[in-house]
């Protein structure tokens, strides 16, 4: 859908800014709902993740001690500031992107492994021991999987010939869905994706039994509570983006809800499946399939092309 | 930032005594190296509760409902090792169906138990999914508990001398069909323990204790028999109703973490087994006998099997209505050693999993030990113990 609006509303109301927050809430609910349905629980009300956000915004923030102060309160802000940005040059509920230039497909995916870097530095800033062992995996993790998971992205990228995110959306719309020729690249975003978010299996930077709350045990009130609305809307802008370069692009806001609906369904599936990964496996996973998978299609691609 | 200027520090982790992983206080120093293990130690003592010391004041009746809630899990065996010992100091002759409900008793909290195990074990290793559906499971064994004895815990269907209630035939075809429900559920949960692949990546090879080492370490229970250690007390020195209905030994040779989540899904098969055979044959005849309320003086020792192990009471009488002495010692106790010899060489994510591989039973093993060698006895005084508790929670 090819809607003008104005620069300052799309940046702050729709589809950007204050639509991409509440949204955002809305996704992570209807993970953790349907996570609960497949586990055979209850699972959260709509209102919850906005309730909980609400609330740690009210709490008092503590900043422990040895920590970096500006460290400590910038980290959450650029984190959130990097996933708000990525949001607007994806074709967010059906609009075309709000902003879009030649090659922004790098600079999205780079400001979605913002929040992973932030999370990291968030955990090595303190001397808390849990923290430091969850930055130590965080960061870990994220040299395992960002690598796969860009090569997966640039598969549709260089069918369309395009590094322009809504390029590759319009030629997605006008030919069969890419996933059905590029299968394996759709297996390696989609396990990346979860790798990005910390979602189980890979949520060993987190994990509960063993870190606590890894690199964020150390933070309450505002500064979680930012970082958490970044993990949604980084969890919304990674489907967006996936259904538009693999399901065959978003035209309408319709097909938007549909296509990501069906991408959280498969995800939600894949976190209640698994025992969760230790760190080594998932390295393992990565760098002993993951990479050579991806790499092995960006190959066939380019040499077929 | 004076630690730079220090030779390398040795990075410990502290699981406890306030820790996700935990659902009860015990403190444990995990070394680490990066993400390798080097060393363990644990603290145990912080719900010391003096049950042992408290049952001295009590009659030998009142005893037994206090020693039951030594533990929330296993209250029932407890309460049958009390009673077995009471009758074996005042004389008297258990009648059969009373010790064929106690068995009944038993193996439904065991199966309750080790369901429950399941997906504790489970949710530590990150797999809330058979955590959720194995505690769904668990749920009819405590509904069927709940009808039998009016309690989901410490069910207290024990009196000196026998047992409180009947099984009627309404109770018994309850009974029958939650196991019915659950055998082909034990199978599914057997299914995946041996094939997810995930899981099996957590649990293959993971804490390998071999038989020689859970001997010198003095295992008990699933512990032990994962290990290939034939120990089980309803097989060695058959109590209550185990005579009459024999259960077979479950063993396994890897002595991993898989072998301990087979260990304790294969006994759910046995337990089941003999729930049956219970129910088809429960012999005729009264559900108690009198006991007098002081006992003759004299001391007695006695085992029973408890889902985690071995579970021993001591019991003195100086010819009065109370315990002259009481000591209890619980299967997690025996098993910590093993815990600790393991972990090291492990990485740091595999540490919970082999804490909840033993089954911990963190307030029921709070108790103060002293190992001494033999002919080297020596008696603490009450002011002593005082102090020495004062100090130890300093």
């Amino acid at each position: 859908m090819n809607i003008e609006l104005p620069p300052l509303v799309a940046l702050l109301l729709f589809p950007g800014g204050l639509f991409i927050l509440f949204s955002s809430t809305v996704y992570e609910w209807a993970d953790r709902k349907l996570v609960a349905q497949f586990q055979n629980r209850i699972g959260p009300r709509l209102i919850q993740p906005v309730a909980d956000v609400v609330k740690l915004l009210a709490k008092e923030e503590i900043v422990p001690d040895g920590v970096n102060p500006v460290l400590f309160h910038a980290l959450p802000v650029v984190a959130l500031v990097g996933t708000l940005t990525a949001a607007l040059y994806v074709p967010m509920a059906g609009l075309k992107p709000s902003y879009s230039f030649t090659g922004d497909l790098v600079v999205t995916l780079y400001l979605l492994s913002l929040m992973t870097l932030s999370m990291g530095l968030a955990g090595a800033n303190t001397i808390d021991r849990f923290s430091l062992i969850g930055a130590t995996r965080a960061l870990t993790q994220l040299f395992s999987y960002e690598a796969p998971f860009l090569l997966a992205l640039l598969g549709p990228a260089i069918i369309a010939g395009s590094w322009q995110i809504a390029e590759v959306d319009q030629f997605a719309r006008g030919h069969w869905w890419i996933v059905a020729t590029q299968p394996i690249g759709f297996v390696v975003a989609v396990v990346g994706l979860m790798g990005k978010l910390e979602l189980p299996p890979f949520d060993s930077p987190e994990a509960e039994t063993e870190i606590v709350a890894g690199p964020m045990t150390e933070y309450s009130g505002r500064g979680w509570a930012l970082f958490r609305i970044g993990r949604d809307i980084e969890l919304l802008v990674g489907l967006t983006l996936m259904a538009s370069f693999f399901l065959g692009g978003i035209a309408n806001p319709i097909e938007f809800l549909l296509k990501t609906g069906g991408l959280l369904l498969v995800t939600a599936g894949l976190q209640s499946l698994f025992c969760r990964l230790r760190i080594d496996q998932t390295v393992g996973l990565w760098w002993r399939i993951g990479i050579l998978l991806a790499v092995a299609q960006l190959f066939l691609l380019v040499f077929l092309r | 930032m004076d630690t730079q200027q220090e030779p390398r520090k040795t990075f410990v982790v502290p699981i406890g005594p306030q820790h996700p992983a935990l659902k009860e206080p015990g403190h444990f120093e995990i070394t680490v190296d990066g993400e390798i293990v080097t060393a363990a130690t644990v603290r145990l003592g912080y719900v010391h509760r003096g049950i042992e010391k408290g049952v001295e004041g009590q009659n030998w009746a009142q005893a037994m409902y206090m020693l039951e809630r030594i533990c929330g899990i296993c209250s029932h065996v407890h309460a049958t090792a009390y009673a077995l010992g009471v009758e074996a100091l005042a004389g008297v002759q258990v009648p059969p169906r009373a010790q064929a409900i106690r068995v009944l008793v038993a193996e439904l909290e065991r199966v309750h138990s080790h369901l429950l195990w399941l997906g504790v074990a489970a949710h530590e290793g990150g797999f809330d999914t058979l955590f959720m559906y194995s505690w769904r499971d668990r749920e009819l064994i405590m509904d069927v508990l709940e009808g039998l004895t009016g309690n989901r815990v410490n069910y207290s269907c024990n009196v000196l001398g026998g047992v409180k209630f009947d099984v009627d035939q309404k109770q018994s075809d309850a009974i029958r069909s939650a196991i019915d429900f659950l055998e082909p559920r034990t199978h599914h949960y057997l299914k995946i323990v041996t094939t997810d692949e995930t899981l099996i990546g957590r649990t293959r090879n993971v804490g390998t204790l071999t038989a020689e080492e859970a001997e010198r370490l003095g295992a008990v229970g699933p512990t032990a028999r994962a290990s290939g250690v034939a120990r089980d007390i309803r097989v060695d020195s058959p109590y209550a109703g185990y005579p009459s209905f024999p259960v077979k030994t479950i063993t396994a040779a890897a002595g991993d973490l898989e072998a301990k989540f087979i260990v304790r899904l294969e006994e759910l098969f046995e337990s089941y087994r003999v729930i049956r055979e219970i129910l088809d044959n429960l012999p005729p005849g009264d559900l108690s006998v009198r006991v007098k309320p002081r006992l003759p003086a004299g001391e007695t020792v006695s085992r029973v099997e408890a889902p985690r192990g071995e579970l021993l009471y001591y019991l003195r009488s100086a010819g009065g209505p109370n315990p002259d002495r009481v000591k209890v010692r619980t299967p997690s106790l025996c098993n910590w050693g093993t815990v600790l010899a393991t972990a090291a060489g492990h990485k740091l994510a595999d540490v919970p999993m082999l804490i909840a591989g033993i089954d911990p039973c963190f307030s029921c093993n709070d108790r103060l030990v002293t190992i001494r060698r033999r002919g080297d006895a020596e008696t603490w005084t009450w002011a002593r113990l005082r102090q020495y508790g004062i100090e130890y929670y300093r």
